[in-house]
């Protein structure tokens, strides 16, 4: 009993941490109709990003961290204006095409400039462990479940609240519609991208705190990200935070009771099992293509 | 084989006699094995449009197989490397039946998914060396029946050898039925399904093809190398490097992959001497630049730039050719009115809503049936449930044929086209890629297709019919032009010939004159009549009052989900209940 509690806080706390990192690539994917193979590599940069402003600069987390989202917003919006524009009508092979070309750039051009060594930070808040229904957890885990909390809120707010919001999500129900009522669709795309590599960075300055960074971290990832998005559906906030949750829970819960080894395994037998049961997504409608 | 093929087979035959450099025949040998991978990926992915990222699981299949044959029960590889493609076809139907029902992107992630899995497993298993992975056994060195050598010719002739075999049954199929089968499969599976081409089965077939190949090439891969393990052969990145050579080179040609693997894997050997970074990325680097650069510049790949540098004259199109005019005074006798199809109490709900809710309605053999109806009324519903496109909710959709009556309902759309029943879209539905005489020729008869059948071209019988075809609905200016080309009308035209090509018994047509022009409407009705009088039935929804008062010998009056009236045209244009509902009065 106490084990399976254990496990399911340990997996809730890693769960919103998914969520937070996947959330991007479900925003994309919803407004943009993109799946961003490279989704992973984004966090990865900006997971170095963070540790060249912590360790190198010097400055805290939290005074580095409006840095690394910014980067990332640019680091979006330039993706979509130089790459992903050219590539928006083109059929949905030439579209993954493209973004692992892109996954092979970024990942093996900091594999070029930084080598394959492990970097991680210490950060003060982050250090020793703090106690949830009596399991205790590390700090970092915590910051960084709250960060993804934080941001889930932040972006729910942004859509349900504001114009823009709800023109973005215009164009992700209709992008022709969204255009016929004068809403500028391609800076629509663009915001998408922007906001989608920002909250990627948020999600990797904080997994920093207590997962070092190779160029190589992308791997673990990916699929991971893929099963939150595809086991949550697209197109809305809660999607993925749902998703994550459970992908971090079933990860959690299979690592602690069944076997270490075989913990990835059955994640990715959860992400088929899903795709094959319901490919829209636990929440998501079906949706072709 | 074509000439500039033959050449170059000879010249890389020879390549071995002139050249002597061991660090380049590495290069040419891991070009073959990869080429070969990338063609393999390339019959699925290219022919097919499947894209899989889980090729390195056939590959790793293959070395795994052979290389434990010989290892541990010294069963010479010559003999395992089929063992192993069998293997790895096996595996790949198990796991081709329920990922085949995904589209894409799903498809995609889930044999991504799958390779994961695999990876994991076999970096566990005991049995094959988990993560230390498995030794060849280099006692054997030079003893041909093990397949291992000390110098590098004879794997070179082997890979070769293997490379020319994938070549070949891509160029097969390339060229035969089942080669324009796979591209209608891919550029829209449901049109394929309306003509009777039954994707399932081709796309299984491809799979099966393609992890053969690979995993024979995964075997050669582990005698030239005589060391695998999870993390070489079962690398996802290699998954990915298979497709990217297949799509960099441009997919769904021969050439393609195999020039996308001489280039990537020459420019990975090479470009890693002259930057000076063994290990360091640069090659890969390079690889993601070009690829986004080709993406967004370049669909086709590389062959796709180098077409670009010699321009083919495209065909000028013709003047417009007046059809063969058919009155409605030369329609004879009607045959003995037996009955053709039998809807009785269809429904369908779409959650809360009754979309059609227990539609009775007869055809008979000959006749042209009307149905008619406000926007929303359930008639395209009606169609998507007979066709086999929508399950239904209840009722019976009987086809009356002369082996005796079929129940429809439930079955597969292409089954159901097989048994004679065409029919059109209302947003209309041609592969933009294909040409025009491809349309007719994908449109013959599939039932009762064999695979063997599927593997040669098309007989003269469907060749001559296609031409008539052509002729009948004059675009035989256009026969080589993309269906994209085509305007609106001359696709409709098309996508009605191309259901004809079977000669059908009964056809629904749904808006076959909606958006067209009255030229092209006054010949659509023309061509409706004209292959009545051949002996189609056909079963027509337009909103189009004038052209279905001309056509029909009976109509259907249908709103919210219901028949309201049935009865001879004359009779529905009086019916107040009709044009109370019709016109919304």
């Amino acid at each position: 009993m106490n084990l399976l509690l254990t496990a399911v806080v340990q997996g809730l706390i890693m769960g919103l941490v998914y969520a937070l990192v996947s959330l991007g690539l479900g925003l994309i994917w919803g407004v943009v109709d993109v799946v961003n193979f490279a989704h992973a590599e984004y966090m990865m940069w900006a997971m170095y990003a963070t540790y060249f402003a912590v360790a190198g600069f010097h400055l805290d987390l939290l005074a580095a961290l409006p840095i690394v989202v910014a980067l990332g917003f640019l680091a979006g919006v330039c993706t979509y204006a130089v790459l992903i524009r050219r590539i928006m009508s083109a059929p949905a092979v030439t579209q993954i095409f493209t973004t692992f070309g892109l996954l092979f750039f970024l990942r093996y051009s900091a594999f070029a400039a930084f080598g394959p060594d492990f970097r991680g930070i210490t950060w003060p808040p982050a250090g020793g462990s703090v106690l949830i229904l009596g399991v205790p957890i590390g700090a970092a885990q915590v910051d960084a479940a709250l960060a993804a909390l934080i941001t889930f809120g932040l972006l729910h707010a942004f859509l349900q609240w504001t114009k823009t919001g709800k023109a973005l999500q215009a164009t992700a129900q209709n992008p022709a519609a969204a255009l016929a009522l004068g809403i500028e669709v391609e800076r629509m795309y663009m915001l998408a991208w922007g906001l989608s590599i920002a909250t990627a960075a948020v999600g990797g300055a904080f997994l920093l705190t207590f997962y070092q960074v190779s160029p190589t971290v992308g791997d673990a990832f990916l699929l991971l990200m893929f099963a939150s998005v595809v086991l949550g559906g697209f197109g809305s906030v809660l999607g993925p935070l749902l998703g994550g949750v459970v992908i971090g829970l079933v990860e959690s819960v299979a690592g602690n009771l069944v076997s270490p080894t075989f913990k990835l395994a059955l994640v990715f037998g959860a992400l088929l099992l899903v795709l094959f049961l319901r490919p829209g997504g636990l929440l998501g409608q079906e949706r072709r293509g | 084989m074509t000439a500039a093929g033959a050449a170059v087979a000879v010249l890389l035959a020879l390549l071995p006699l002139a050249v002597h450099n061991a660090y380049f025949i590495n290069g040419m040998i891991l070009v073959f094995i990869y080429g070969t991978a990338a063609e393999a990926w390339n019959l699925l992915g290219g022919y097919a449009g499947q894209l899989s990222f889980g090729h390195a699981v056939f590959f790793g299949l293959g070395a795994y197989t052979s290389t434990m044959l010989l290892a541990r029960a010294g069963i010479s590889p010559w003999l395992g490397i089929w063992a192993a493609a069998g293997l790895a076809a096996a595996v790949s139907l198990v796991v081709g039946l329920p990922t085949f029902r995904l589209r894409r992107h799903y498809f995609a992630l889930a044999t991504l998914a799958l390779a994961e899995l695999v990876r994991v497993l076999f970096l566990n298993w005991n049995l094959v060396g988990a993560a230390v992975g498995l030794y060849l056994p280099v006692r054997l060195m030079n003893q041909s029946w093990a397949m291992i050598w000390n110098t590098k010719t004879p794997y070179y002739y082997i890979a070769l050898v293997l490379f020319g075999a994938a070549c070949g049954a891509g160029a097969w199929v390339g060229r035969v039925r089942l080669g324009l089968y796979l591209r209608a499969i891919d550029e829209d599976e449901d049109a394929a399904a309306a003509l009777g081409i039954p994707a399932l089965r081709y796309k299984l077939l491809m799979m099966g093809a393609s992890a053969a190949l690979t995993a024979l090439a995964g075997s050669v891969f582990a005698q030239y190398v005589l060391y695998i393990d999870p993390s070489t052969v079962l690398d996802p990145l290699r998954s990915v490097l298979f497709a990217i050579m297949a799509l960099f080179g441009g997919r769904g040609t021969v050439a393609g992959p195999a020039i996308g693997a001489g280039f990537l894997i020459l420019l990975s050997q090479y470009l890693g001497g002259a930057l000076g970074g063994f290990g360091r990325g640069y090659d890969y680097v390079v690889y993601g630049l070009l690829i986004m650069w080709i993406a967004a510049y370049e669909r086709r790949g590389l062959l796709g730039l180098v077409r670009r540098l010699r321009p083919r004259p495209t065909a000028a199109p013709g003047p417009e050719v007046r059809p063969a005019t058919h009155g409605a005074d030369t329609r004879g006798p009607r045959p003995a009115p037996a009955l053709l199809l039998e809807v009785a109490g269809l429904a369908k709900r779409f959650g809360g809503l009754r979309a059609l809710d227990g539609v009775d309605l007869e055809v008979r053999r000959g006749e042209i049936v009307g149905i008619l109806g406000p926007n929303g009324a359930g008639k395209s519903t009606l169609f998507d449930c007979i066709t086999g496109y929508l399950p239904a909710s209840g009722g019976r959709i009987v086809l009356h044929r002369a082996g005796g009556p079929r129940l429809l309902a439930g079955r597969p759309p292409h089954w159901i086209a097989q048994q004679g029943l065409a029919r059109t879209f209302q947003l209309i539905r041609v592969f933009p890629g294909l040409t025009v005489l491809e349309h007719l020729l994908i449109g013959q008869e599939h039932r009762g297709e064999s695979i063997a059948a599927a593997l040669r071209p098309s007989p003269p019988a469907v060749r001559d019919r296609a031409e008539g075809l052509l002729r009948f609905v004059g675009l035989e200016a256009h026969r080589n032009a993309p269906a994209a080309a085509l305007s609106y009308g001359q696709q409709k035209l098309l996508a009605f010939a191309m259901a004809l090509v079977r000669h059908p018994p009964l056809m629904l047509l749904d808006e076959p004159v909606a958006g067209v022009n009255l030229t092209v409407v006054e010949r659509l009705k023309d061509y409706i009549l004209a292959q009545n009088d051949a002996g189609t039935t056909f079963l027509v929804i337009e909103h189009n009052m004038d052209a279905l008062m001309a056509l029909a010998d009976r109509l259907y009056f249908m709103a919210n989900g219901r028949v309201v009236v049935e009865g001879p045209p004359e009779a529905i244009q009086q019916s107040d209940e009709a044009l109370n509902l019709y016109y919304g009065r």
